[in-house]
């Protein structure tokens, strides 16, 4: 037994979020990841090398580096080994040279035009190493008259169309709590190149995939697109609600920041509701007989509702209505879904024991096979740690060699010297 | 040129969102998709909103580029007719909770298919204490931690918009598939079952917000306030994001909005001095956006490399000349749709139909 991908190896060249959490699923999937990262350039995910430490690392036992404990690179680098390597310098290009013939895939989110200046352009990858596939994200592809344009996720949920779609009703436009468009761009890189690998492995042949972070964020705000081409409405930012069904929203419940969520999507679904709410009470009345009669008077609808729940315990309340078959969740902050047990259950979380940062709860492989083993899980890796293991295990480099390169700066363990 | 699912047949009797992306993205790629529908119609054909033939929008957008056929899935013999039809195909994509499938009496042993992949897309998976528990976009939104950091702090916590719970989960379950086909390739044909959790996809997608509960000790917050640091404020036409996360991104954007007091103090260099003292400074960069038009500010800010974004409406994107040049919006059926959400060179992604008709058709079992 084994896993889709093992025996696969991606050479890759991706950072922050959504190319490093693209290529951490990849690593999931059983290929071999070696990320590739600068030292004098730390990814961004690793933050400053002089950046203080999360207040829970501060303190205690062991050296640890702050470039080696971010909590963002850390949560998206799971099972990859990191080398770093100077690609700027002739021979840290030379090297990656001689790695690309054992890839079966790069993946890369440099700005458009660093690939290129470095050459490493596609076409070249391709003459270096048959059948290759590279993999870009960027903010606005490689054409067009943005394709230079910087963009992040923050500056993608507005330019995308999602911004504007998300807010109060009545409200202004928002971005969500975290840059949602590099998982986004992330989840969808990750799905073209496993396309692009089944493609290889059944012709031989090998392609180039252009990921716009703007388009693949689009896309999944199609349905609005959709709407504006069809009926020439720009769709009004509502909430938490649907368009069709009503109570469908987020409401308080006793204590500081405790809320629940609660949906009825049907006329079975609402009458279970008011069974578990228990009566008579302000929702038993005309006016909110009807799922039109509720959506015509929603904002005394979710006045009422809240009334009620906000004298409710969060969790005895979403136990009562779940256990009624009413749609009910509680809304669980970070904290909350990392110690939740049917996740662990799940195996979506579980503990992760890093050499530096320790071991904590975080998230892990998305899916299941029933015969498909997934790898095991290991921490993201500390900066340079697999330098000169990868070195000598692809390239039979010996340990005088790496020295050497490493004292040049060219490759090597943590900030330069 | 050749499609990367080529030669790949799915039944698709799934009946949610989060399985119809699946099968949306598989025939995208290249996949036929038989779309087993049951005589009342797919769910999300009676879904809000609609278009001005009153057909919904919702599927319009998630059933194109599928084949329907009719099946009433609460006939007798629903399981054996079904197995009959998993026998001619590669992949079946389900989104029924395990009591549903239990009273059907669908398996995967049932189908009787050893080559056969089977997805299952549900809101919390098909084991664990949520199994049987129903779900939805909002729930898995408020159980995943992203509602509980979106929104304002003085206000409700809010969920992604539309339908993203599916779309994230349809594309992890559209991966997962073609990597049980890559399996099933090199490992002598046998399939599998592949069971995708909404709620899985998305803690997996807010991943550094749960680590950074556990180094830090406390969860994300949701934002006090709308500042320039936190996503779009509002300019002369409209709302902008400034996101002002590098010291460049700083100093140049201070000087575009003649600020450049600001621009010269190095104190407002550092990151995290900018964080810690935004009140000293939003309210004057506020104001100095708002005499802005998102476009001039984002052509200026472009120009200096400088990250920053024109909050768009769906009118602007469509005729916004980078897509056009692109040639991101598309076209099937004489209809013009979203287009696609990456560029294959070799094995392209391609909208070759609408949403089918309701089928009035039973499903040829032969």
């Amino acid at each position: 037994m084994s896993s889709p991908l093992s025996g696969m190896r991606g050479v890759v060249l991706t950072q922050a979020w959504a190319g490093a959490y693209c290529t951490e699923l990849l690593g999931f999937m059983g290929a071999d990841i070696i990320q590739v990262e600068v030292r004098k350039r730390p990814d961004s995910w690793r933050g400053a090398y002089d950046a203080p430490l999360a207040e829970k690392l501060r303190g205690g036992d062991g050296l640890r580096h702050p470039w080696n404990c971010n909590y963002l690179y850390n949560s998206v680098n799971l099972n990859k080994r990191c080398v770093t390597l100077d690609l700027q310098t002739a021979e840290g290009a030379a090297i990656f040279r001689r790695m690309l013939p054992l890839a079966d895939f790069v993946v890369e989110n440099f700005s458009p035009r660093v690939l290129n200046n470095l050459g490493f352009a596609y076409e070249e990858m391709d003459r270096i190493r048959p059948g290759i596939i590279l993999c870009s994200l960027s903010a606005y592809g490689h054409t067009g008259p943005w394709a230079n344009v910087p963009g992040i996720g923050g500056t993608i949920e507005p330019t995308s169309g999602l911004s504007a779609l998300l807010g109060y009703p009545g409200g202004s436009p928002m971005n969500s709590g975290l840059m949602y468009p590099d998982a986004v761009a992330g989840l969808n890189a990750f799905t073209a190149i496993l396309a692009a690998v089944r493609h290889r492995s059944r012709t031989g042949k090998g392609q180039y995939i252009d990921l716009s972070m703007q388009e693949a964020n689009l896309v999944f705000a199609g349905e609005a697109a959709l709407e504006f081409i069809r009926t020439g409405r720009q769709r009004e930012r509502m909430g938490n609600r649907h368009p069709a069904f009503a109570p469908h929203g987020i409401f308080p419940c006793r204590g500081h920041d405790r809320w629940i969520a609660i949906a009825c999507q049907s006329e079975p679904e609402w009458q279970q509701l008011l069974r578990a709410l228990g009566g008579p009470g302000a929702l038993h009345v005309d006016v909110f007989a009807s799922n039109s009669q509720r959506k015509a008077n929603e904002d005394e609808l979710e006045s009422a509702l809240a009334a009620i729940t906000c004298l409710q315990d969060r969790d005895e309340l979403a136990e009562r209505l779940t256990a009624a078959g009413v749609i009910a969740a509680a809304v669980f902050d970070g904290l909350e879904v990392a110690a939740d047990q049917g996740l662990s259950e799940r195996g979506v979380i579980g503990a992760v024991r890093h050499p530096e940062a320790g071991e904590w709860p975080q998230a892990l492989v998305p899916w299941r096979f029933s015969r498909s083993e997934s790898p095991p899980v290991r921490a993201a890796p500390r900066l340079g740690e697999h330098s000169a293991e990868v070195f000598a295990e692809l390239l039979g480099m010996d340990p005088g060699e790496y020295e050497r390169l490493a004292g040049a700066g060219i490759t090597g363990e943590g900030p330069p010297d | 040129m050749d499609q990367a699912l080529a030669n790949v047949r799915v039944l698709d009797i799934s009946s949610s969102a989060g399985g119809a992306w699946c099968t949306r993205l598989l025939a995208d790629l290249g996949a036929d998709v038989i779309l087993l529908e049951p005589p009342g119609g797919h769910p999300l054909r009676s879904e809000a909103p609609f278009d001005l033939d009153g057909r919904s929008l919702v599927a319009e957008y998630f059933l194109a580029n599928k084949r329907a056929a009719r099946f009433d899935f609460e006939a007798a013999h629903c399981a054996s007719r079904l197995a009959a039809l998993a026998k001619r195909v590669d992949v079946v994509v389900t989104s029924l909770r395990p009591s549903e499938n239990a009273r059907l009496g669908l398996s995967y042993a049932a189908f009787d298919n050893p080559g056969l992949v089977v997805a299952h897309i549900t809101p919390y998976g098909i084991s664990g204490k949520r199994a049987d528990i129903p779900g939805n976009e909002l729930t898995v939104a408020a159980l995943s931690g992203w509602a509980a950091l979106t929104g304002q702090a003085s206000s409700s916590p809010l969920r992604p918009v539309g339908h993203q719970v599916a779309f994230c989960a349809g594309t992890v379950a559209a991966g997962s598939v073609i990597a049980a086909l890559i399996a099933r390739e090199r490992e002598g044909g046998a399939g599998q079952e592949v069971d995708i959790s909404e709620l899985d996809v998305m803690v997996s997608a807010g991943s550094p917000g749960i680590l950074r509960g556990q180094y830090t000790g406390h969860s994300t917050p949701r934002r006090d306030s709308a500042d320039v640091t936190a996503g779009p404020v509002p300019v002369a036409d409209g709302y902008f994001a400034l996101t002002l996360s590098r010291a460049h991104f700083w100093r140049d954007a201070m000087n575009v909005l003649g600020l450049h007091d600001l621009a010269q103090d190095p104190r407002w260099e550092t990151s995290w001095y900018r964080q810690a003292h935004k009140d000293e400074y939003s309210g004057r960069v506020g104001e100095a956006m708002r005499g802005w038009k998102k476009a001039d500010l984002f052509e200026e800010l472009a120009a200096r490399r400088v990250v920053a974004g024109p909050v768009l409406t769906m009118e602007e994107l469509r005729s916004n000349p980078h897509l056009a040049e692109r040639q991101f919006w598309t076209e099937a059926d004489g209809q013009d749709f979203p287009g696609a959400p990456f560029r294959m060179s070799a094995t392209p992604w391609r909208l070759r139909a609408c949403a089918p008709e309701p089928p009035a058709k039973e499903v040829d079992a032969k």
